[in-house]
């Protein structure tokens, strides 16, 4: 059953009392660029908070500031105002550095153009992200990134360098490098834009399975397939929250 | 390799990837550290190498402080002078100028030295190669370089020709190594060493004609050895009733106890040591353009690895340690690259200077030199450029590599964008040149300094060559010969003028003098040359003052090598010269350029023959087939052999005649080994620029990749992607060569100033050389294509669909 709620500058939504906390706050984002035709507001108060398990599904035009809000909470970008809670910590509040080193234990960031290093091959691809948080001992790390790319079943490619797989195959790589250190958020920005529709399956079905296992997903999109699979879905438009629909 | 792979965590993994995926670049970084880092290693092992086993053989010999040349005595005078408390050794030694026939049948200078003893020479001691450390009778002991250059070895027959003109056959009982005399390759005199009783067998008196002293105390102090020879001539010699004719330190300008080119070496170390620096400053100036273009390359990366958690200061360290690696890899070349070189320079100087090489070994202090160098000035280099990568917000890396590089607009960009007149490609390269400003200044310095020190390099050869050819002017004769003592000048000059095509007979006379000081002390020796004043085997280059003329009275001219000594005398001065017991005052009339054969002070034929007494008479007969011009090698040759005949039988002279391209050719031999040594240097100057320019180009393409893509995708042909890099390649190239050649006016003059100063203690004058400009405009060019070729093939090969995904 779908529950509407209409937003334009409304506070976040809290849904009764009896709720967890929410694992993700956005309280009066705003972020502008300048640009050579001058100032552009990409983002202008927006709120609204996301809770452990949640499935959300970010719609919008080209322009309307869903990526800007995805690095706004990964902290890969700044907000001008407004402030960001991910699992209890400020990421407005953190210096690019801390974002970095709390991004990579706490986050998984799944990019439209995947995003791997060209020099390494898959399972590699994968435990640098272990490597650089330390999150697991050495000798645990390559079988971690085994078994992530088996669940990502891809795990025969393991030693290919990525331009020797396909993009889908690809992007499940950078789905399981964003798994790699066992984030409980997973943000996703058009993890699907670059996709033929089969292999886009395949993602969106790796995608609901994790929101199956619990994880929280916070994804941008232009996909009507994953707004339909979502739990949650926010329209943005010129910056601005429009409609929220569950 | 497996097993590397789990040992070494993912981000080395990473570092060693791309090290090894980017191959081209890896090398051009490695190679831009080795070559810095080679030339030091080169330049500063060398120069250990010379000053170990040179100066340490030098030293070891027990070289003379000091030289006395006493009228004939015997070899109890050097005892008694020993005996002096100021006098730690003293050796009485005969040297007699003769001639030696070489293999080839000519004949050659020879100097004879007769030692009291063989068995323990106690000054300037030599080493035997091989045969007989003791001559017999009859026999004579060569030294090494002599025997090479007169093609005989031990047990060989030498026929020995006595200034009398009698010849001897002499045994050659053993090759010595004699570092205290000029070599035969420098000098074209040979050196024997006989017994007293060989030289009285060849009809000479039983005498010793020199001492050889070392000082007891303050060996090296040039007045207190003076003071010491002084000592030994007032306290000993002359009050046993010999005459002391010259006191005199060995060597060219040289201080007591130091090698004879000392000076020299020095000279020419220390620039070679500033070439190094140079070669290092520019070499650290590729490195930071090719590790920014290591960082801009890698920018979307650090983006990424940023974006999955990783630090800055993890990224720093990787990044850092990337570099060490590479350093690590350079330091591989260079080290042994450095000792190849140094074994190089070290066997050049050693057959040069006629020592021996110990062990070619990078000593422990340059090792280290290179090692921190090798590792600091990468890291140095590299800091900034990482810094700044690392600094880059995430998101600018990730979605928005490249327009962060764009730099702000200045007036000449302007300027670029109103040229309409040339094609579009030609335009966009102009245009590219221009976009990254910082990298481009690196560049251009980078390419400036090569080519400013590539210029430098020519001009102090030209400067050189030309000083030495200003040497030529002093003899301009086609043949001379040596007459004997009171030949009538009119008859030698009558006798040479029946030689067919000789045209020009001049007889001149010359003997030693001094000038005596206002305070009654004397200067040092020099030649008092009498000749016609209207002479036409010499063309005098005058810096001050006229040349002689008919009607002078009481005129001299003087050289500037007399200057050295005496660098108070000036055009219209007054000085008084003494010969012998002559004495007389003469006004200096004109300055003549170096002559770098010693003080000389010119006068007419009639004033010499006034002062000397020595009326008409010629102690050289100087010739020229025509007025305007030298005869060529082999006409001179003929007519040197034809007045040699002719003079020796008619009883005017006893001596071999010269020509002016044999003397010539002797004199500019010594000068060939730094010429080849500055055109090295002048190489690897240009290989630095070169380098410098591949790495930037290629860097520019890369970044360009997309624009590249939109160029081919409306519709550019290989050709004009060609064009478009080339262009830019050249252009450059060119600005650099344009910089490089302001920049070489005052480097150029300072280079030169510094190697004429060292190589023959002179005062430059400065010639530019037109050639080095145009030859370094060609490797410029050659440069800017070749560096770009690279580039531009991949840029050309590339399609489209690659572009567009270009990461």
């Amino acid at each position: 059953m779908n529950h509407t709620i209409r937003e334009t500058f409304a506070p976040p939504v809290l849904v009764g009392t009896h709720q967890p906390s929410p694992i993700l706050r956005v309280c009066g984002v705003s972020k502008s660029y300048q640009t050579l035709a001058g100032a552009v507001q990409a983002l202008s108060g927006v709120s609204f908070e996301v809770f452990p398990g949640e499935f959300i599904a970010i719609l919008g035009k080209s322009g309307a500031g869903k990526s800007t809000l995805i690095n706004l909470i990964s902290g890969i970008d700044n907000a001008d105002s407004g402030e960001i809670i991910v699992n209890g910590a400020a990421v407005h509040a953190m210096s690019e550095d801390q974002r970095a080193r709390w991004r990579g234990r706490n986050l998984g960031v799944v990019f439209q153009f995947f995003q791997l290093l060209p020099s390494l091959n898959l399972i590699e691809n994968i435990t640098i992200a272990m490597d650089l948080t330390d999150s697991l001992p050495p000798a645990q790390r390559r079988q971690r990134a085994l078994q992530l790319l088996e669940q990502m079943e891809i795990a025969e490619h393991a030693l290919k360098p990525p331009a020797k797989i396909s993009g889908g195959q690809q992007q499940r790589v950078a789905i399981a490098r964003a798994l790699a250190n066992d984030p409980p958020i997973l943000l996703a920005d058009e993890p699907t834009g670059n996709l033929d529709s089969k292999t886009r399956d395949g993602i969106l079905e790796i995608f609901s399975a994790l929101a199956r296992e619990g994880k929280t997903l916070l994804i941008v999109t232009h996909d009507q397939e994953i707004a339909s699979r979502a739990s949650r879905v926010i329209h943005l438009r010129d910056g601005r929250i429009v409609e929220a629909e569950r | 390799m497996k097993l590397l792979r789990i040992e070494l965590k993912t981000r080395w993994v990473k570092i060693l990837k791309d090290i090894w995926g980017n191959r081209q670049r890896s090398l051009l970084v490695v190679l831009s550290i080795a070559v810095g880092i080679a030339a030091v290693g080169m330049i500063n092992t060398a120069r250990h190498i010379v000053e170990r086993d040179l100066y340490g053989q030098f030293r070891a010999g027990n070289p003379a402080s000091l030289i006395l040349y006493v009228s004939p005595f015997q070899k109890q005078l050097a005892g008694a002078v020993q005996n002096m408390r100021e006098v730690e050794t003293a050796e009485a030694r005969r040297v007699v100028a003769a001639q030696a026939l070489n293999s080839k049948g000519e004949w050659k200078d020879l100097a004879l030295n007769a030692l009291p003893n063989f068995n323990a020479p106690k000054v300037d001691q030599f080493r035997l190669e091989s045969g007989a450390a003791v001559p017999a009778g009859r026999e004579i002991l060569l030294e090494r370089r002599s025997a090479d250059g007169l093609g005989v070895k031990a047990g060989d027959m030498l026929t020995v020709k006595m200034p009398d003109e009698r010849t001897y056959r002499l045994r050659v009982a053993g090759i010595v190594h004699d570092i205290y005399v000029m070599p035969f390759s420098l000098m074209d005199e040979a050196t024997g060493y006989v017994r007293m009783e060989t030289l009285q067998w060849m009809g000479e008196q039983p005498y010793y004609n020199q001492i050889r002293l070392v000082a007891a105390q303050q060996k090296t102090d040039r007045a207190s050895v003076l003071k010491t020879g002084e000592l030994a001539r007032d306290r000993v010699i002359e009050p046993a009733g010999y005459q002391v004719f010259r006191i005199q330190i060995p060597g060219v300008n040289s201080d007591p106890g130091q090698h004879w080119a000392q000076n020299q070496i020095n000279g020419f170390l220390l620039i070679l040591q500033v070439m190094g620096i140079l070669a290092v400053l520019l070499s650290g100036g590729l490195i930071i353009n090719t590790i920014s273009a290591m960082m801009t390359q890698q920018a979307r990366q650090i983006g990424i690895l940023r974006a999955i958690g990783a630090r800055r200061s993890q990224l720093i360290t990787m990044y850092l340690v990337n570099v060490w690696i590479l350093a690590a890899a350079a330091l591989l070349i260079a080290l042994p690259l450095g000792l190849l070189g140094a074994w190089g320079i070290a066997e050049l100087a050693a057959s040069f200077l006629n020592f021996n090489l110990s062990e070619i070994a990078v000593p422990f202090h340059v090792l280290l030199l290179q090692v921190g160098l090798g590792l600091t000035i990468p890291t140095l280099a590299a800091l900034y450029p990482i810094l700044e990568g690392t600094r880059t917000p995430v998101v600018q890396a990730i979605y928005h590599q490249g327009v962060r590089g764009e730099e702000q607009e200045r007036p000449i960009d302007h300027l670029l964008m109103k040229l309409k007149a040339l094609s579009p490609p030609v335009l966009l390269s102009l245009r590219n040149t221009f976009r990254k400003k910082t990298r481009l200044a690196f560049t251009l310095a980078t390419l400036t300094l090569a080519g400013a020190m590539f210029i430098s390099v020519f001009s102090t050869r030209a400067s050189l060559t030309e000083q030495i050819l200003q040497v030529g002017r002093y003899i301009a004769f086609d043949a001379s010969l040596s007459l004997k003592p009171g030949t009538q000048r009119q008859t030698a000059e009558r006798e040479a003028l029946r030689i067919p095509g000789v045209q020009i007979a001049e007889g001149w006379a010359s003997s030693s003098g001094v000038i005596l000081h206002s305070d009654g002390s004397e200067s040092k020796a020099l030649e008092v040359v009498g000749l016609p004043h209207d002479t036409q085997t010499m063309d005098p280059a005058l810096q001050a003052g006229r040349w002689l003329r008919a009607n002078d009275t009481a005129a001299v001219v003087i050289n500037d090598d007399l200057l050295e000594s005496e660098p108070d005398i000036q055009v219209g001065d007054r000085i008084q010269l003494k010969i012998g017991e002559a004495k007389r005052w003469f006004t200096v009339v004109g300055i003549t350029s170096k002559h770098l054969s010693g003080a000389r002070v010119y006068m007419t034929l009639e004033e010499y023959g006034k002062f000397t007494g020595r009326m008409n008479q010629a102690d050289v007969i100087r010739l020229r087939a025509e007025p305007g011009k030298l005869a060529a090698p082999q006409v001179q040759a003929q007519i040197a052999a034809e007045l040699e005949t002719r003079f020796n039988n008619a009883g005017l002279s006893e001596q071999t005649a010269s020509t002016q391209n044999t003397l010539f050719s002797t004199f500019t031999r010594p000068f060939n080994i730094i010429l080849i040594v500055l055109i090295i240097m002048a190489t690897i100057l240009s290989i630095v620029g070169g380098l410098g320019l591949t790495g930037v180009m290629g860097l520019n393409i890369l970044e360009r990749t997309r624009e590249i893509g939109v160029l081919r995708a409306i519709g550019a042909t290989n050709a004009s992607v060609f064009q478009v890099v080339i262009v830019e390649g050249l252009v450059v190239g060119l600005i650099s060569w344009a910089l490089g050649a302001v920049v070489s006016l005052p480097s150029g003059f300072l280079l030169a100033g510094a190697v004429v100063k060292a190589v023959l203690q002179a005062t430059v004058h400065y010639r530019y050389s037109p050639w080095g400009l145009l030859l370094w405009l060609a490797i410029v060019v050659l440069i800017g294509v070749f560096a770009s070729l690279t580039p531009a093939r991949s840029a050309a090969r590339l399609t489209v669909r690659e572009v567009l995904e270009y990461e």
